[in-house]
């Protein structure tokens, strides 16, 4: 683990020129440039908020608007690292087949490019802070780390995914559709207290209440989004009751996905 | 000291046709579990058993004909592919040319592309920084460099990719064919900046190259392969001429079989045959180097012919002309039926190679009854060895007599 850090280092001037490549081309020929990054986060934002104005979902004492948008900042900072991430190896088929460096590098150069848009849309998130004046509190600081924690979720999906994509392209096809699925999945529309108030204390689903709100804690992004509203907006540490379970599966699943990436690579070059 | 490179009985097997799909990979594994026999596809040996090892400071040239394996070869040593049998080690840095300009991105600007290319490469940014201005004068580009690449003729898009893979500082260099691009001053200049790489700083080199000519100057050592296997190792101009011999062979059975091009019939005549007859009256595909020969050809006149002459020349398999020969001084009136006329050629001055007859026949005043090129194919060979290795020096025999004297102020000299 240390030497595959370690090797990453080495690489980090590739990572950042790819990923500087992939910003570059993405938004080279446009008027209105990299803000169109952050346009999708604002889209969703807007229909979230039309559609509480009809079924009426809790926030928390906070204004419904940024309460989403600070969810949907790590959500679709993590669903198109993920996404992009699974296409990145195929789509540089060129490139793997012309010079070797570790591959792993793809997807991580597709999270970074991701990550610089996701800074982006920081700014949209600190002015609407301003705009309701908010002030971010000390527990601010804990940012870095979840921001970290989704990237790793991001790449134990990546890795794999890159992998199986190079041999069976379904790959690709499939996990947007799944990402689309789990977004419901996770509290971007609602806030996390909406389903701990419904199983923990309610008891909504009788006996297996409990076992429930476990199930959907271990959806790394509940606990994700949870503590980047806590931390930003609510001046609350992180529920870490939310975070563990997700935290868990994702420390067995990295080295797996990441495993089972190394093995494949050898073979990307003939099949790809 | 160890060899830089070793490669130990490297051989690589590609599964013929399409990945299986999904269906068959579980169907296979639930057979396997059931020990029934497995489906398997059709595998070809891309690679088989080869072995060498590259000492450090070597130059070494891989040549043989396309599909051979050398692209292969050097996926391997550079570590894109990974062998089926076999070790493939490597002590040192490696840096792969192989098709320069892989990494070019058209939406880019050159000066872009540098950097992109450069941290592709695995050069660090601040020697590229350093070099920015060397690279940039090297691809002749200074008033494009920051004009996106797409709007590049692709001529400067090669220029650029090779003045960035130039500027790589590793202990082994692979090339493959990039010195097949550009303008010919350009190419001149590439082979120049090479030819520095490897004299002046000692680096392991490994050339692939269609160019032999090349290979044999540049390398001290050359490596031949056929089918997957090396052919032969050693010397580069014995493995060359090898080559040679073989791609003769090969051009002439290709060439044999491909259909006649540019042909013009009219109802005046119908073509039959070409025939060419070596010293001996023998009925031949090749011939002697600096000996006689006969063309003859036969063909059927279908209506009165006046004022005809006919024009016989020789071209390359390439179509390059490269004589020709006419009988415009003895035109004749022909009347239908069977006929033949013969060029009789006192000496073949073509060096060894293979060559074609292409035949016109008409008015002088430029009216065709017949022409078509690649009529008939010979090959002009030599026991001589001294002009089999001329091939490449050019393609024809001149008779030359050498004089050596002294001038005056030399002899002074000499009795001084």
């Amino acid at each position: 683990m240390i030497k595959t850090v370690k090797s990453l280092y080495t690489y980090r001037e590739l990572i950042a020129a790819l990923a500087w490549k992939n910003i570059i081309i993405r938004y080279k020929q446009s008027y209105l440039g990299i803000f169109w990054a952050v346009l999708k986060p604002i889209m969703l934002m807007l229909i979230f908020t039309l559609v509480r104005s009809f079924v009426g979902i809790e926030s928390d004492d906070l204004p419904y608007p940024i309460l989403t948008f600070a969810a949907l900042l790590p959500w679709v900072f993590f669903q198109e690292s993920a996404s992009e991430g699974v296409g990145s190896v195929t789509s540089n088929a060129v490139l793997i087949k012309k010079i070797y460096f570790p591959r792993e590098v793809f997807p991580i150069t597709a999270m970074v490019t991701k990550l610089v848009e996701l800074t982006i849309s920081f700014v949209l998130l600190a002015a609407m802070m301003v705009y309701y004046k908010m002030m971010p509190s000390i527990y601010a600081l804990w940012i870095p780390a979840i921001i970290f924690y989704t990237m790793i979720v991001a790449l134990t999906i990546s890795f794999f995914g890159a992998a199986i994509n190079v041999y069976y392209r379904d790959m690709a096809q499939a996990l947007p559709v799944f990402l689309s699925l789990l977004m419901y999945g996770s509290p971007v529309m609602y806030p996390l207290s909406l389903v701990h108030k419904k199983l923990l204390v309610e008891q909504a689903a009788g006996v297996w209440s409990n076992d429930l709100y476990r199930l959907y804690t271990l959806n790394p992004l509940a606990g994700i989004i949870d503590s980047f509203q806590r931390v930003l907006l609510k001046g609350l540490p992180p529920d870490f009751n939310a975070l563990y379970p997700g935290l868990m599966l994702v420390l067995v699943l990295l080295p797996i996905s990441y495993v089972f990436f190394k093995r494949a690579e050898s073979w990307f070059a003939d099949v790809i | 000291m160890k060899p830089i490179i070793e490669v130990n009985h490297l051989t690589k097997e590609y599964q013929l046709g399409h990945i299986t799909s999904l269906r068959d990979n579980l169907l296979n594994t639930f057979k396997r579990l059931g020990r029934k026999p497995v489906q398997q596809r059709e595998s070809f040996k891309a690679l088989d058993d080869v072995d060498f090892k590259i000492e450090q400071g070597e130059v070494v040239g891989i040549i043989g004909h396309s599909g051979a394996g050398k692209s292969t070869l050097l996926k391997h040593l550079a570590h894109i592919s990974n062998p089926t049998k076999g070790k493939v080690i490597v002590r040192g840095s490696i840096a792969p040319l192989i098709e320069v300009g892989a990494g070019v991105n058209p939406e880019m600007t050159g000066r872009e592309n540098i950097f992109l290319n450069g941290a592709i490469l695995g050069i660090p940014k601040k020697i590229i920084q350093q070099k920015l201005d060397e690279i940039i004068e090297f691809s002749e580009l200074e008033q494009f460099i920051d004009t996106p690449v797409k709007r590049y003729s692709s001529g400067m898009t090669v220029k650029l990719g090779f003045s960035i893979a130039t500027s790589l500082d590793a202990d082994i260099l692979i090339i493959d064919e990039v010195l097949a691009v550009g303008d010919m001053a350009f190419q001149r200049k590439c082979f120049d900046k090479m030819e520095d790489m490897i004299n002046r700083q000692g680096k392991t080199v490994l050339l692939v190259s269609h160019n032999i000519r090349q290979v044999e100057r540049l390398c001290n050592r050359v490596i031949l392969m056929d089918h997957g296997k090396i052919f032969a190792e050693g010397d580069p101009t014995e493995v060359c001429n090898l080559f040679f011999n073989q791609s003769n062979e090969k051009i002439k059975a290709n060439v044999s079989t491909s259909t006649h091009k540019n042909v013009t019939q009219t109802d005046d005549m119908l073509y039959k045959k070409t025939i060419i007859y070596n010293n001996d009256n023998n009925d031949v595909d090749s011939v002697e180097c600096l000996s006689p020969m006969r063309v003859i050809v036969h063909f059927d006149v279908l209506k009165p012919l006046k004022n005809i002459c006919f024009l016989i020349g020789v071209h390359t398999p390439d179509f390059l002309y490269l004589t020709a020969t006419n009988s415009i001084d003895e035109v004749k009136d022909y009347l239908p039926g069977e006929h033949q006329v013969e060029m009789a050629i006192s000496s073949m001055t073509l060096l060894p190679g293979v060559y074609s007859i292409r035949v016109w026949i008409g008015t002088p005043e430029g009216k065709v009854s017949f022409y078509a090129e690649n009529l008939k194919n010979f090959t002009v060979v030599s026991e001589d060895h001294l002009l089999t290795r001329q091939q490449e020096m050019g393609l024809f025999y001149l008779d030359a007599k050498w004089r050596f004297d002294a001038i005056d102020n030399a002899i002074a000299l000499e009795s001084a």
